[in-house]
C-alpha cells in the first residue's frame, strides 16, 4: 500500500480526483501514525494500478460484467482468511466462521436498506439464489397449494441458468412458463413498463394464477437497466403471489435498495460489481408469512433455523470468498464518494466510452444512457456479418485471439421488415481498473476487420 | 537429485543448502515442511472432521486461482471444463468406475446427498413411488444426511426407517445380523423400501461398515436403490465402486485424499436413474448429465477440483502411495488407540479391523460424561487447555443394556483419534496426559471451564 507519511497530489484522471491538503502533522513525526484515526486518502490511479496487477496486461478487459474483478488487497485478506482456516479448521469452524458471516451481512443489510439481518442471506451466487427460491414452487404443486397451469413470469431475455432453473423447478412440476419479450434497441423505461403489462395482462387471461415472476434488474444479454420498482409494482397491481428480482449485476453497479424496490426476493452477486473473490452473493427475503419457507437446496444440520443459518453451513467448504466483505468496504471507501462515486464514474466512463465506439463505427447504442449503468451494448457494424449465436461467439473468441480484446457479443435477430439491420452488439463493461487505450484497442480491432471486409462466415467452426 | 561432485566447487544454485540425499521417498522432514500451515502446537488428531492439504497442493491450487483471476474468461472457455475431465478420469480409475460419465464433482458429501434424496423426493412428488414408501438409514448416520432426508422424504410423505447398531462392536457379524433385523422389521409392515443409506465409514461413532455384504442384503430384499455415504472413504479404505455395487456412492476428497477444501466425488452408476439425477443449482448445463451440470453451477472457485492430478503427485512420494499411507495410517491408529486404552484403563469402540485411520477410544468412566452438553465442553477444555484437538462420542446407553465397564464405572465417552502422514507420538501422548491429568485432579465434564 502507498505510505501514509506524505502527502499525495492525485492527478485528475476518471477515478482519481485532486486529494485534499496533505495533513501537516504528517511531517513531523516519522513514526507511522498507527493509532490516530485514518485520514481520507484517496486511491491513486498507481495504487489501482498495482490492485489489479494480476489482470493479464495484455488483454483489453471490457467485460467486468460476466466475472467480474478483485482487488489484491482483498484477495490477500480472502488468503489470510484461508489460512486460518487450514492452521486450525476445528477452531475456526467453533470460534470464528458464524461470526464473520454475520458480520458480512450486517454490511450487507445496511448497504441493500434491509429491516433485518435474518432477511439477508449469503450464497455463492445468483445462479444458486435462483435455485433457492424457484425450489419453492415445486413443493407448493407438490403440497397442493398450486394447481397445474398456475404460472410463473419471466423476461424472455432472462439469464440462461435462471430459464433452466424455471424449466427445472417450474415446468417439470406442471406450472405454466410465461415469457416476457422486451424490446431490444430500447428507447425509453416507457417501453419496457407497457411491454411487460400488456404481458402480464394477457398471461393472466384465463384466470390464470401468477405464483411468481423473475425480473432481472440488469438484464446479462443484451444489458438493459430495467424499471424493476415499476414492474415490481404492476406486479403487486396485478395479483402475483410473489416477485424476485434477479439482480446478479446489482450492487456496485445500479442503486439497490430492498425497501424503494419493494420486492420479495432480490439477490446479487458481490464478485461482479463489488470487488469480492468469487464467489458470493446476497439473497434478500423480505420477512413475511408468504415466503418463510425457503430452504438452500444442500441441506446441512442447521436445517429448519432460516435460510441465512441453513446457506451459512453447507458443509465443509472454503467460505472465505463470504468472509472479506469487510476488507471490500475498506477498499471502496478509499474512492472518493465511495461505491456510490464509482458507480456514477463508471457509468459515465461507459456512456463516454459506448459514444466514442459507435460514433467510430457508424452504428448505435443499445439503450439510451439512462437505462445503462456501468456496461451498455454497442452496435457492431452489419458489413461482419453477424447472423446467429454461433457467429457472435465465434467472433468474440477471434477478437480475444487475435486482438486481445475480451468482450461478450450479442446476437439481435432481425424482426420482420427490418432493412439492413444492426445484428451484432458488444456489451461493453467500465471498472475502475479500466482505461480508454482499452477501448480504443476494440475500436480499432473493429475498423481493421471491416477495412478487410472480414465477415463471420469465413470464421471456422 | 543426484550429488554435485565435490571437486568442481559448491553449485551455485544449492550455495547454502546441504546437498539433497537422493531419496526415492518423501522425508519425514518434507512431511513437516508441507503440513508447516498447521497450527504447531495443537495436537490434530481429528483428521476426520475437517482433513488437510499438502502446502505443495495448495501451491498448485493457488496458481489456478490465478489463471482464473488474471482472465477469467479465457478460463472459463479454454481450460475450466478439460481440467474437471481430467480430475474426473484420475478418479474414474482410482474408484474403478466403468466410465467417467458416472463420476461427479462436486463440493462435498452433504451436496451428494441432497442430489440423491432430491431425487427421491420427486418421485414422490411424481406420483413413482406412494406415501410411506420408506427410506432406511443408519442410527448414526451423519446429521446433514438426517435433516436432508427429513427435508426431501419426510416431507415429501415417505417413512424412514433407522437401522441402529450396536456399538461398541465386536465383529462385522454383529452390524450385518442387526442390518438384517432391521430390514426384516420394516418389509413386515408391507412397506417398500425405495432407498437405503448405508454409511461406508460411520462418522460418530467410527467404525467401517462392511458394505459390500450390507448392499448385497438390500439388493436380496429387492430394496430398489443404495446410495453409500462414504465420506470418509477415499484415502483412508480401498474404494473399489463395483465391488461396493451401490447405485450411489460418494467421498470427500478434502478429508482423506489431500484435496484442499473442498470437493468430493458422487458416483452414479449408469441406470435410468442416474439420468435423472440433477445437481440442485441449475445452470444452462442442465440436462446434459451430472457431471456436466455439476461442472458448471455458476462463477465459483472451482479450484479444489483441478488439483487432483497435484494430489497424485503427492501421494505418490510415499512408500507404496495412498496404499501405503492407508495401511500406515491405520497401523498407527490401532497403535494409538491401544496405547491410550492401556494408559486410560478404557477401550476400544471396534477391533482393528473395523477401523481404517480413525478408531475410537474409551475415556475414564470417573470424567462422568453424562450428555451431549458434557461431551462438547470436554473437546472446547481440551482445545483451550490442553491444545488438543480431538472430537468426542456420548453414548447414549440403550435401555437394559450393560454398557462396557472401566474399574470405576460404565464408559459413557469416547474420542475419535485420526491419524494421517502429518500426526507424530507427541500428538497422541498429549491427548493421553490431559485426559490423565484430568482424572487424577478428579475433574468432571461439568466441572471443566472453557473459554
Amino acid at each position: 500500500m502507498a505510505s501514509s507519511l506524505h502527502s499525495q497530489t492525485h492527478t485528475n484522471t476518471m477515478n482519481g480526483t485532486s486529494a485534499s491538503a496533505a495533513d501537516p502533522q504528517s511531517h513531523i513525526s516519522k513514526k507511522p501514525r498507527l493509532h490516530s484515526p485514518p485520514q481520507p486518502l484517496l486511491i491513486t490511479p498507481s495504487d489501482i494500478l498495482s490492485e489489479f496487477s494480476h489482470h493479464d496486461p495484455s488483454i483489453a478487459r471490457i467485460n467486468n460484467g460476466s466475472f467480474g474483478c478483485c482487488p489484491s488487497s482483498v484477495l490477500s485478506a480472502q488468503q489470510q482468511l484461508q489460512l486460518q482456516w487450514l492452521q486450525q479448521p476445528d477452531d475456526f469452524y467453533f470460534n470464528q466462521l458464524q461470526s464473520r458471516i454475520l458480520q458480512s451481512r450486517n454490511i450487507i443489510k445496511d448497504m441493500i436498506n434491509a429491516d433485518h439481518v435474518d432477511e439477508v442471506s449469503i450464497v455463492d451466487n445468483a445462479t444458486t439464489a435462483a435455485a433457492i427460491v424457484l425450489q419453492q414452487i415445486p413443493w407448493g404443486f407438490a403440497e397442493g397449494r398450486f394447481h397445474p397451469g398456475d404460472a410463473a413470469v419471466m423476461l424472455h431475455c432472462a439469464y440462461g441458468a435462471v430459464k433452466k432453473s424455471v424449466e427445472a423447478y417450474v415446468t417439470r412440476a406442471g406450472g405454466y412458463v410465461l415469457e416476457v419479450p422486451l424490446p431490444f434497441p430500447v428507447n425509453s423505461l416507457d417501453e419496457i413498463v407497457k411491454d411487460f403489462r400488456k404481458a402480464l395482462e394477457r398471461g393472466k387471461q384465463k384466470g390464470r394464477r401468477v405464483r411468481l415472476a423473475v425480473i432481472d434488474h440488469v438484464t446479462s444479454m443484451p444489458s438493459v437497466v430495467i424499471p424493476v420498482k415499476e414492474l415490481v409494482r404492476i406486479c403487486r397491481e396485478e395479483g402475483v403471489d410473489q416477485v424476485f428480482v434477479d439482480a446478479a449485476h446489482g450492487i456496485g453497479c445500479v442503486d439497490v435498495d430492498m425497501k424503494q424496490i419493494g420486492a420479495d426476493f432480490y439477490t446479487s452477486n458481490l464478485h461482479k460489481w463489488f470487488f469480492c473473490p468469487p464467489s458470493v452473493a446476497f439473497l434478500y427475503c423480505r420477512r413475511s408469512t408468504n415466503n418463510s419457507d425457503l430452504h438452500h437446496p444442500v441441506v446441512s444440520h442447521e436445517y429448519g433455523n432460516g435460510l441465512a443459518i441453513e446457506s451459512a453451513w453447507i458443509g465443509t467448504r472454503d467460505y472465505s470468498a463470504q468472509l472479506v466483505v469487510p476488507k471490500v468496504l475498506e477498499f471502496i471507501n478509499r474512492f472518493e464518494g465511495g461505491i456510490d462515486g464509482i458507480k456514477k464514474r463508471n457509468h459515465e466512463a461507459i456512456v463516454e466510452m459506448g459514444e466514442m465506439l459507435v460514433k467510430a463505427w457508424g452504428t448505435h447504442l443499445g439503450c439510451p444512457p439512462e437505462m445503462c449503468s456501468s456496461m451498455v451494448m454497442v452496435g457492431l457494424a452489419s458489413c461482419l456479418g453477424i447472423s446467429s449465436d454461433q457467429d457472435a461467439l465465434k467472433l468474440r473468441t477471434y477478437l480475444r485471439d487475435k486482438f486481445g480484446v475480451e468482450v461478450p457479443i450479442y446476437y439481435r435477430a432481425p424482426k420482420d421488415g427490418e432493412v439492413g439491420p444492426v445484428t451484432g452488439y458488444a456489451r461493453i463493461s467500465y471498472q475502475v481498473y479500466n482505461k480508454v487505450d482499452d477501448y480504443y484497442k476494440f475500436r480499432d480491432a473493429i475498423n481493421q476487420l471491416v477495412h478487410n471486409a472480414f465477415t463471420c462466415a469465413s470464421l471456422p467452426n | 537429485m543426484e550429488h554435485e561432485d565435490p571437486r568442481n566447487g559448491e553449485s551455485s544454485h544449492r550455495s547454502s543448502k546441504k546437498p539433497k540425499i537422493s531419496s526415492k521417498f518423501i522425508l519425514e522432514s518434507e512431511i513437516r515442511d508441507e503440513f508447516s500451515h498447521h497450527q504447531p502446537r495443537v495436537a490434530r488428531i481429528n483428521n476426520g472432521s475437517f482433513g488437510s492439504c499438502p502446502g505443495s497442493v495448495l501451491a498448485a491450487q493457488r496458481q489456478w486461482q490465478l489463471r482464473f483471476l488474471r482472465q477469467p474468461d479465457t478460463f472459463y472457455f479454454n481450460t475450466l471444463r478439460n481440467g474437471i475431465i481430467a480430475s474426473r478420469k484420475i478418479l474414474k480409475d482410482f474408484i474403478n468406475a466403468d466410465h467417467v460419465d458416472e463420476v461427479s464433482l462436486v463440493d462435498n458429501a452433504t451436496t451428494a446427498a441432497a442430489i440423491v434424496l432430491q431425487q427421491i423426493g420427486r418421485s414422490f412428488a411424481e406420483g413413482k413411488f406412494q406415501k410411506n414408501d420408506t427410506v432406511l438409514m443408519l442410527h448414526c448416520a451423519f446429521q446433514a444426511v438426517k435433516k436432508s432426508i427429513q427435508a426431501y422424504v419426510s416431507r415429501a410423505g415417505g417413512s424412514v426407517i433407522e437401522v441402529r447398531l450396536p456399538f461398541p462392536v465386536n465383529s462385522e457379524e454383529e452390524i450385518i445380523s442387526e442390518f438384517k433385523k432391521s430390514i426384516e422389521k420394516g418389509k413386515s409392515n408391507l412397506r417398500k423400501i425405495r432407498l437405503a443409506i448405508i454409511d461406508h465409514i460411520t462418522s460418530m461413532p467410527s467404525v467401517v461398515i462392511p458394505v459390500k455384504e450390507l448392499v448385497r442384503i438390500c439388493r436380496a430384499e429387492g430394496i430398489e436403490q443404495v446410495f453409500v455415504d462414504a465420506a470418509h472413504a477415499i484415502g483412508s479404505v480401498k474404494v473399489d465402486v463395483k465391488e461396493v455395487g451401490a447405485d450411489f456412492y460418494v467421498s470427500n476428497l478434502h478429508k482423506w485424499f489431500f484435496c484442499p477444501p473442498s470437493v468430493a466425488f458422487l458416483y452414479c452408476k449408469k441406470s435410468n436413474i442416474s439420468s435423472d439425477v440433477h445437481h440442485p443449482v441449475v445452470s444452462h448445463e442442465y440436462g446434459n448429465g451430472l457431471p456436466i451440470e455439476s461442472s458448471w453451477i455458476g462463477t465459483r472457485d472451482y479450484s479444489s477440483q483441478l488439483v487432483v492430478p497435484a494430489v497424485l503427485e503427492f501421494v505418490n512420494l510415499f512408500e507404496g502411495g495412498i496404499d501405503g499411507i492407508m495401511k500406515r495410517n491405520h497401523d498407527e491408529v490401532v497403535k494409538m488407540g491401544n496405547m491410550l486404552a492401556e494408559s486410560w484403563g478404557t477401550n476400544l469402540g471396534s477391533p482393528p479391523e473395523m477401523c481404517a485411520a480413525m478408531i475410537m477410544v474409551g475415556l475414564p468412566s470417573r470424567l462422568s460424561l453424562n450428555n451431549e452438553d458434557d461431551a462438547a465442553r470436554l473437546r472446547s477444555h481440551l482445545r483451550d487447555c490442553y491444545e488438543v484437538e480431538v472430537p468426542i462420542f456420548y453414548q447414549v446407553s440403550k435401555d437394559g443394556e450393560e454398557g462396557v465397564r472401566d474399574k470405576d464405572g460404565f464408559i459413557t465417552g469416547y474420542v475419535r483419534i485420526s491419524h494421517q502422514v502429518y500426526n507424530t507420538l507427541e500428538d497422541y501422548e498429549k491427548l493421553r496426559d490431559a485426559i490423565n491429568r484430568l482424572v487424577e485432579d478428579g475433574k468432571t465434564c461439568k466441572m471443566l471451564c472453557i473459554e
